[in-house]
């Protein structure tokens, strides 16, 4: 047995059958005595070129642990269905549990833009009460930075 | 004469010995991408010759999952 990792990629209309397609998928692989050690739904993605004039597709990525025959087994349900737009299997020597960076990247990013939210609130409430302070001290400080700027191009 | 003085290139992946590099991620590959989609070559880079084979393979999967454009001439 082997380790794989497994991405493919849903055409956005049939969206609705990935949970369907992860499990029979799922079955696949743990019949012959393999296991799925790493599943992510990335969900809806922009692609960042056109496929068949699709923009977007849904992305599921899992890596598992299975026999040659099962691996086949999928590769031929991947290429018979006309949902899956894209498949890419990769080999891997171990298997790979934590979060793929990917998604890690996604989640901080969300999390960066909530507390972006909070801050920009914060800060709307306390500029009214230092504007004028403020205003001053910035054209100031922006003065400084040119002067030191065009010192060190000389 | 060179007055100036060229930044010393250095191999990021070296420096922060990076097991593999993944192809999911994003942040990095761009950074080793040009505007145009092109691989950056690493004698621009500085990468070392044996993470640049990774990177370029890893380029070349986010590709082909449409994470990365091949060209900016898509559309």
């Amino acid at each position: 047995m082997r380790h794989y990792e497994v991405v493919f990629m849903v055409h956005p209309d049939q969206s609705e059958q990935v949970p369907g397609m992860i499990e029979r998928y799922s079955a696949v692989i743990t019949k012959d005595g393999g296991t799925v050690h790493r599943l992510e739904d990335w969900g809806r993605r922009q692609l960042a070129y056109h496929i068949n004039k699709i923009h977007k597709a849904h992305y599921v990525m899992m890596n598992v642990e299975a026999t040659n025959e099962a691996m086949e087994e999928l590769t031929t349900t991947f290429r018979y269905n006309d949902a899956v737009i894209r498949n890419l299997v990769i080999r891997r020597d171990e298997a790979v549990l934590e979060e793929s960076l990917l998604m890690k990247a996604e989640r901080e990013d969300k999390e960066r833009k909530a507390r972006y939210q909070e801050r920009n609130d914060n800060d709307a409430r306390k500029a009214a009460a230092t504007a004028e302070t403020a205003d001053s001290s910035s054209e100031e400080a922006a003065e400084s930075a040119a002067d030191s700027e065009a010192a060190s191009e000389e | 004469m060179s007055r100036f003085f060229r930044r010393r290139k250095f191999c990021r992946f070296t420096a922060e010995g990076v097991k593999e590099i993944d192809y999911k991620d994003l942040d990095t590959l761009k950074q080793y991408v040009s505007e145009t989609g092109k691989i950056v070559p690493s004698r621009i880079t500085g990468t070392k010759a044996k993470y640049q084979r990774q990177l370029a393979t890893a380029v070349k999967r986010a590709r082909y999952l449409a994470l990365l454009p091949y060209t900016d001439a898509h559309n």
